[in-house]
């Protein structure tokens, strides 16, 4: 095997100018130094990581190391790094950058971040990896700070955008990258256009096995790898959403995404305790719940809309304010609205006017006074949430909200608020995502989201690295209503709470079978009857069950066990 | 390299280039740059050329430099150093720059009356990197003896041991070379040629299997598509980029060092 060797001839020629000249020679204390910093710089294997042994105040976690040196020595700088919430992704991702900086080949550098976590991202990498990073505030930023981070909405915006778009990136970072799944949307069009070299996606969730979803993101890693779209989409649709199925779809995944498990880290998680805790509605609320869910029936309602009777369904188990909020822009935004519909309206109002007790608030009164530690609340809804906020002051219990809409400088003084001066956040979905709050340990998940992805991210918050204690998740459920059948689904026949999502993509893949939230809105959408809404959700689990039993199977056939 | 230690570094940097140390607490430094280290590191040739033009008096900037910033007061603004940052990257490569060739004579003490022949050697350290997708690299430091063509090993460890100074020492000539050091470097090179074409190279064998793979995967995603237009070729030559094998030979620094003959 012969090699190609290249020789710096440049060195020569000026050496014989040198000499010619008779000097100027270099200072000797330089030249030692010289040769000193070369030996510093000398990558003396061709695996390993150097990164780690110029860092002295950080101690990486086997799986964290693991992922930085897959990324360096195998991936080429181009991965999604697809861990499961919680195990430290920040860290493999600073691990990475600071690996490539040392080697020399990074300098400029681009982080995109939900905007809650701008602040977070820049003060980890500052004092863990003594990389300064900056959080961009004024515009001059982006040119003259080389790590830069900002959250994607601000850049994607003039005037950022313009010159975000002239610089030449070495490394992009994005976390929660799920987002950028669909090539439709400005967001995925402007990272498409950032000019980089390197590029990390961050997301815990993972690609959730659709074709189109692995084009999109694997473009942006490697644009041109696959081809063209069109004929890539032509000749993996037929494959359906199981890429498992084919070999080069499989072997690509596999070179450009890494993904742990809590269980494959070999960490001693703290547990996680799920407690159902059922809630009686007082008569009025269970009056509310019945006429919205009558409107079922009338024909009208469900021609113009079944999502708004499942909305207010949903809402009636959460607060009367949640409900007449919706009410009012219901009849706000509908043009020239019949009488009946008027009526309609109006009536339900009254029976929200009839309500004057929360049950549920009253129960998270009692269970937060119980606790006695710091209590995270979600929430779907604003209107439940400024609701919850002024019950609990009445009740003598300060709290601080908590929206995906809050300004960056907001979120971190709520956060920090939190932390150190109040007992209770409450949170709305938005709010979920990207901010860390592991000093916490308890959640009431007040009512539920439909989708179980965001019930993993709302968990993930508190249940990751650095939590301490065992986490508790209390789950508010109405009796006698959709609330509780959908708990009953995710918590007892899909044992949900205590799994981690993860598992259940691979079942969901398997079935060939369409979104979560999609199954259960059909459910409790489109079903006439409390018989059929039963028994089509028997029918969901059971399809789930078998799905794990073939996975079981697929399993042994592996190993060869019989 | 550890915190405290590129902080020693620095000081060691600047002091070696004649600039004056304003403060050093052992988490920042304070440093008044020459005008020869304005120009190398602050990148300001417009400035530099206006004054030289107009003949104004030339204010070389202080540069303030952390390297702990815990320890550092709030109201010190500086850059924040760390293994790695591009600042860091700068300084260490002016000072290859500043200091790729040299030329030393042994400093040695002779007794009185005896004059001492001193020996041409050619030093040179060089950093072999053997490249594809992963790298790796390897420090040798080589002497070359001009008269009898002696070659040694870690070269630059034997010159640690000696006293060296600039100029020549009394009661000592040089003796001049048989060996050109223009062929000299061509004899030192010859001879990494050699070591190099000796070795084993499962690693760059390794690293065409792995390209190949990955062009098969390449082609497979291109094979029904008739024109594959300008991004397969791009996406190939990134995988050329990336997979092909190579070694690369630079030289970090050198000279030519007079020492008598019992030094080495």
């Amino acid at each position: 095997m012969t090699v190609e060797i290249e020789f710096d001839t440049s060195w020569q020629e000026g050496l014989m100018e040198k000499i010619t000249n008779d000097g100027p020679w270099g200072n000797y204390e330089l030249y030692k130094l010289a040769v000193e910093v070369e030996k510093h710089t000398v990558i003396d294997e061709f695996e390993g990581l150097q990164a780690p042994k110029h860092l002295p105040n950080l101690t990486p976690l086997p799986h964290q190391l693991e992922v930085a040196k897959q990324v360096v020595e195998n991936m080429n700088g181009k991965a999604i790094l697809a861990d499961e919430v919680g195990l430290g992704k920040t860290i493999e991702a600073g691990l990475i950058l600071k690996e490539y900086m040392i080697r020399g080949l990074v300098k400029k550098v681009l982080i995109l971040v939900p905007a809650s976590l701008v602040t977070q991202w820049s003060m980890e990498l500052t004092s863990k990896f003594y990389i300064p990073a900056v959080s961009q505030r004024k515009s001059y930023v982006w040119e003259q700070c080389d790590v830069v981070v900002s959250s994607i909405d601000t850049a994607k915006r003039d005037p950022h955008r313009e010159i975000i778009l002239n610089q030449d990136y070495d490394l992009i970072i994005i976390d929660e990258a799920h987002k950028l799944k669909n090539n439709k949307t400005k967001n995925y069009e402007f990272v498409q256009s950032l000019k980089k070299k390197f590029c990390l996606l961050l997301t815990a969730t993972p690609i959730q096995n659709r074709i189109g979803e692995i084009f999109n993101l694997v473009s942006l890693l490697k644009p041109g790898h696959l081809g063209n779209e069109s004929v890539f989409n032509e000749k993996y649709k037929k494959d359906s959403r199981d890429i498992n199925d084919n070999e080069h779809l499989k072997e690509l995944v596999n070179k450009v995404m890494i993904r742990n498990r809590r269980a494959d880290t070999g960490i001693e998680w703290t547990k996680r305790k799920v407690e159902t805790i059922p809630i009686e509605l007082s008569k009025e609320e269970q009056d509310l719940y019945n006429s919205v869910t009558e409107l079922r029936s009338e024909g009208d309602w469900t021609a113009t809309s079944a999502f708004s009777v499942m909305t207010l369904q949903r809402e009636a188990c959460s607060s009367r304010e949640a409900v007449f909020f919706t009410l009012k822009n219901m009849l706000e935004r509908k043009d020239n609205p019949s009488k009946e519909y008027q009526d309609q309206i109006t009536y339900l109002i009254e029976k929200v006017n009839a309500v004057h007790t929360n049950s549920k608030a009253v129960k998270a009164l009692e269970l937060i006074q119980n606790v006695n530690d710091k209590v995270i609340i979600f929430t779907e809804y604003r209107a439940t949430q400024l609701y919850l906020q002024w019950f609990l002051k009445q009740n003598g219990i300060s709290s601080v909200p908590f929206r995906g809409g809050f300004k960056r400088g907001k979120k971190d003084w709520m956060r920090q608020l939190f932390e150190n001066n109040v007992q209770v956040l409450i949170a709305t979905e938005a709010g979920g995502e990207g901010i860390n709050l592991q000093f916490c340990n308890h959640i009431i998940n007040f009512d539920l989201p439909w989708n179980p992805m965001r019930l993993e991210q709302r968990i993930g918050r508190i249940h990751r690295l650095g939590q301490e204690k065992d986490v508790m998740i209390y789950n508010f459920a109405t009796k006698g209503t959709v609330e509780e059948h959908v708990l009953k689904l995710l918590h007892e026949k899909i044992n949900l709470f205590e799994k981690v999502i993860g598992d259940l993509d691979d079942i969901l893949t398997r079935l060939e079978f369409g979104s979560f939230e999609e199954h259960l809105s059909d459910i409790f959408g489109n079903s006439t009857s409390e018989g059929e809404m039963r028994i089509k959700m028997d029918n969901l689990a059971s399809m789930i069950q078998f799905a794990e039993e073939v996975k079981e199977g697929d399993y042994r056939a592996a190993t060869g066990n019989s | 390299m550890q915190q405290q230690e590129i902080h020693n570094f620095l000081v060691e940097y600047f002091t070696a280039n004649n600039c004056e140390i304003l403060e050093n607490n052992g988490s920042y430094l304070s440093v008044q740059l020459t005008i020869e280290l304005d120009k190398e590191l602050m990148n300001r040739p417009f400035y530099w050329h206006y004054l030289e033009k107009t003949g104004g008096v030339p204010n070389p900037m202080k540069l303030i430099l952390i390297t702990n910033q815990k320890n550092t007061p709030d109201h010190i603004k500086g850059e924040v150093i760390h293994f790695g940052s591009p600042r860091l990257h700068q300084i260490f490569r002016s000072t290859k720059n500043l200091a790729g060739y040299i030329r030393l004579y042994e400093d040695h003490h002779a007794s009185m009356g005896q004059q001492v022949p001193l020996r041409p050697w050619l030093g040179m350290n060089v950093k072999i990197s053997y490249q594809c997708d992963r790298k790796r690299d390897v420090f040798r430091s080589i002497g070359l003896q001009l008269i009898n063509g002696h070659m040694v090993e870690n070269f630059h460890d034997e010159l640690l041991k000696l006293p060296l100074a600039r100029k020549i020492p009394d009661y000592s000539f040089t003796l001049s070379p048989l060996i050109m050091p223009k062929s000299g470097v061509t004899r030192i090179q010859n001879m990494i040629r050699l070591n190099i074409l000796e070795e084993d190279h499962t690693w760059a064998t390794d690293a065409r299997e792995r390209w190949s793979k990955d062009l098969r995967l390449l082609e497979h995603f291109y094979e029904e598509t008739e024109e594959k237009g300008e991004s397969y070729e791009n996406e190939k030559r990134a995988l050329q980029e990336q997979y092909e094998p190579k070694v690369q030979i630079s030289i970090i620094n050198g000279g030519i060092f007079y020492l008598s003959e019992e030094a080495i």
